[in-house]
Parts: structure tokens; sequence; C-alpha cells
């Protein structure tokens, strides 16, 4: 399909290599067509700083960002900044999500464990986590643990109740075969309900994930001498838009990176199952 | 486990006045039936006649209110590991492949096994693809398959081929009966199909409101053709009876 374009196009024009043009928009063809619409949003707003429709002062044009970027990848900020903020929700995904997954496994599988600690859970996910922030600081002071408790509250709640959803919506004709053909209890959570809970286990991760960067970003931004949080409020101070926009924009590609890498594991956990297959 | 190179036996089931009731309703009433060892026996019925009640009672997935369910000389309180049953729907796990389906619960080097039991159903080439991409009478041959792995001496078949189209039913009915010629398990088929049951079974039993309304021995030679006036006659009689024409 490619190439008979190309060869269409080499006929009107006797060069080789395809025009820059030609080559962006088979990238675009290629990206999917998703791409039209941010990309023209970025073209548009570049026009409307030039022309000052919007003033420079409160949104910086695009090509500003970039060299902002640019300036702080140079100096080596932009990496200490990511790798820090980067650990913060890792260890506090680690600790959050871990404890959700195995109390969901438990509390799934045993329903003495179920009744003790269920209506608990129920309780306290109805409190937002940065509700807590004053308690928090309070107990925590502004340091490091403060933040990763917030992030692991954060993501526990999710990963808890899809993990808790996900083992008791197991087709219980399936745990019937299952102790038709002898499973004992270890095989039959192995084989049966542990991958029968996946695919709901793996949406409480992507919400987990949406909440880990929410939390990082406040977390960050209160008192922090250290991440991509603090770089922004710290651009606020001396009025850097650039940045301000920056770190923004960076929170959204890192988003974008985590729902990738959720994605990726959907894939490949998932592919016995056709919804999730190749898309 | 034995091999399949010994020679099978299937086991005795007895059935002695069992009643099984769910809250205050009655689904069996002192049912009383024996199966011989090595038998085929279809057990035909309306929907909530409590045929597949009786069927969960033998595979010990429930207790019988009173009464006793007795195999293999053993009274059965729990599953038993020489039962096998089919169900309705094949049931396999969707994220293991087929390989590993017929595989399941088994330790050791059973794969030369499993491959040998699922080329004896006719799918040795689709051991790697998932439950998924198969067609439903594929999926119970995969189920078929994963109950004769085990070498069962008593395969229970809850309707496995209701909801299959006609001729898959006939192909499977075939598989069925040459597969069961060949190890002689003792065989219990549930099913609503008259037909099915004449075609596969020693003996038909009907089961009406808890009890045993019809017990017919089928006694004409095998493979049975389905044109075979004496089965027609057979079907029509049990239809009849069924239906409370005669």
């Amino acid at each position: 399909m490619q190439q008979v374009l190309n060869q269409g196009k080499t006929l009107a024009a006797p060069v080789n290599q395809p025009h820059i043009g030609q080559r962006l928009w088979g990238a675009v063809k290629r990206g999917g067509i998703g791409w039209i619409v941010p990309i023209s949003i970025v073209i548009l707003w570049q026009i409307l700083v030039e022309v000052g429709v919007i003033p420079e002062r409160l949104l910086p044009r695009p090509t500003q960002i970039v060299a902002a970027a640019w300036k702080l990848t140079e100096s080596g900020d932009l990496a200490t900044h990511i790798g820090i903020s980067t650990q913060r929700a890792v260890i506090g995904l680690a600790i959050g999500g871990g404890l959700g997954f195995l109390l969901g496994l438990i509390n799934g599988v045993f329903t003495l464990s179920e009744k003790l600690l269920d209506s608990t859970f129920q309780m306290i996910r109805t409190i937002p986590n940065l509700a807590l922030v004053p308690l928090v600081i309070l107990w925590f002071g502004i340091g490091e643990p403060a933040r990763i408790f917030l992030i692991s509250v954060g993501v526990f709640f999710p990963v808890y109740l899809n993990t808790f959803h996900g083992v008791r919506s197991v087709d219980p004709h399936l745990i019937e075969m299952g102790r038709v053909y002898g499973l004992g209890r270890l095989a039959m959570f192995r084989e049966v309900i542990l991958p029968g809970a996946l695919p709901s286990i793996l949406v409480g991760l992507r919400f987990a994930l949406g909440i880990m960067w929410l939390t990082l970003i406040v977390s960050e931004t209160i008192a922090a001498r250290t991440g991509i949080g603090h770089m922004t409020s710290q651009a606020r101070e001396f009025m850097q838009t650039d940045i301000m926009v920056f770190s923004i924009v960076l929170y959204a590609l890192l988003g974008k990176l985590a729902d990738v890498i959720a994605r990726g594991l959907e894939r490949g956990l998932l592919g016995w199952n056709p919804n999730y297959r190749s898309r | 486990m034995t091999t399949a190179l010994e020679p099978q036996t299937g086991t005795a089931v007895s059935i002695q006045a069992v009643t099984k009731s769910f809250g205050v309703k009655p689904v069996l009433r002192r049912l009383s039936l024996t199966l011989e060892p090595g038998t085929f026996t279809a057990v035909v019925g309306k929907s909530g006649s409590g045929k597949s009640t009786l069927l969960r009672l033998i595979a010990g997935l429930d207790q019988p209110t009173s009464g006793a369910v007795v195999v293999d000389g053993q009274p059965q309180t729990d599953h038993n590991p020489q039962t096998r049953v089919m169900f309705q729907d094949a049931r396999l796990l969707p994220w293991k492949r087929v390989l590993y389906n017929v595989g399941l619960g088994l330790n050791g080097d059973w794969k030369p096994e499993a491959e040998r039991v699922l080329a004896s159903v006719g799918l040795a080439d689709r051991a790697g693809e998932y439950p998924g991409v198969l067609s439903g009478g594929e999926k119970q041959r995969v189920a078929l398959a994963r109950a004769l792995i085990h070498q069962p001496r008593l395969l229970l078949l809850d309707e496995p081929l209701g909801a299959l189209d006609a001729l898959t039913r006939i192909e499977m009915q075939l598989l069925i009966e040459r597969l069961w010629q060949s190890r002689r398990f003792t065989a219990l088929l549930i099913t609503h199909d008259v037909e099915e049951a004449v075609v596969l079974a020693d003996r038909v039993v009907l089961i009406e409101d808890g009890q045993i309304a019809l017990d017919v021995t089928v006694d004409l030679p095998r493979p049975r053709s389905r044109g075979d006036a004496h089965l027609a006659a057979l079907k029509a009689q049990i239809l009849n009876r069924v239906m409370g024409l005669a």
C-alpha cells in the first residue's frame, strides 16, 4: 500500500527520497489519526501567541517551552527531578499497591477476613487521601515518608477493590470444574482464581497509576526540595511560565508512559483474552 | 495412574432410596438405580425433572438429603478421583492453551499422554491454541480429552452435546461411543434428546417428578444406524411416555 503510493509520487516527481511532508504524513497515518488534533492545537497555540491574542506573560509559545526543556535537560536538573519523582511514585505504588493486592486476595478467598476487614476498608475508602495532608505533615513532617505514605494510601484502594472484586467474580463453574478435576487449594488458586481475577486486577492498577501521579504532584508541591512538583512551584515563584507549562507536559508524558506500561502488561498477561489482544 | 494398556473396568454405582430436597421442594424422591460396571446408561427427562441433580449427587458435588450413593462399594461423601464429569459448557480455562487444559491437575511428565488423548479426539493440531478460538464442538472435544486423560472408571456426561449443532452432535456421539467401547468405563449420560439416548445407551431411564418412570433396555447392535426401524420405534415409545401420550 505504502509502496504503491510512493511509486505514484516518484512518477510525478523524479526524486527517490520521499518529500519530508510525505514522510510526516506517512508517520501520521501509521501513528494513527489520534495525533491530528493535538498537533493542530499546538500549531494554533503558537500562532495565537505570535500574533498576540494570548499574552506571552500568561502562556509562553510552544517553541519557548521546548527551549526551556532543552536547557533543563542540558543542565542535568531534569534527570534529577524526574529520577526522584519516579522513585517516590514507584516506592509508593509498591507499598500501597502491594498491600492492596495481598489484602484483596486474602479477603477475596477467605470469608472470615473479609467480614473482619472489608467494611473498615469501605469506610476509609471514602476519605480522599489528600484530605490527610495536614495530619500526615503532623505525623511524618514534610520529608520523604509523608509523600510516600500519601501515595501508598491513594493507590491502596483501587488495587484492593479491584483485586477483591476480581477474585469474587471468577466463574463459579470453573471453580467447580477445578474441584471435579482434583485441584488442591494451592493449585486452584494458581490455575483458576488468580488468572481469572487478573483482568480486574490490572484495571485496578491503571486506576492506581492515575491516583499515583495526582498524589505525587500535590505532595511535591508542598514543601519539597526536589522533584517535578518542586520544579513547578519554584518556577511559579520566579514567573517562569515556560518551565511551569513544561512541567505539566512532563506529567502528561509520564502519565502516558505509565499507561503504556499498564497496557503492555495487559497484552502480555491477558493474551488469551480476545478483548485485549493487540489493540 | 494406570496406563491405557491395562484393561479398564468401570465402577458399579448404586443409588439407594435417595431423596434430595432444595428447601422444602423434593427434587428426587426415594430414587433407586443401579449401574452395572462398564455399561452405558442414559437418563432422560424434562427440564426440572431432577436428572442433573442426580448426576451431581453421583459426582459427589452435592450430598443427598437422605439415602446413599455408593460408588465402587464406597458411600460417596466427596468427589471421587475415579469419576470425571463433562459439563454442558466445556468449562475450559480460557487462559490456558488447549494442551494445558487437558493436563490440568496432573503432575510429572503428562504432556505425551495429553498429546495422545488430544489426537484420539481428533484435535492433535489444536494443542497450542487458546480455547477462545475453538468452535463449540472443538471445546467439548477438549473437555472430553481432559476427562479421559485421568482414565476415569466412571464418566458422567451432563448434557455435553446440548449446545452443539446437529451434525457436530452426531460426530461427537460417534466419538464418545468409540472411546467408551475401547476404554470400558461406566458411562452415565444426562440428555433431553431421546434419540441421542437410544443411539448411545444400553439402557434408557426416564425420570419424572424425581422418580424413575420408565426403564428400558436398548438391545440393538452397535454401531446403530439412526434410520433403524427398531430404534425409531423405541424412540417413539419413550417420547410418547415423556410427553404423557401413552
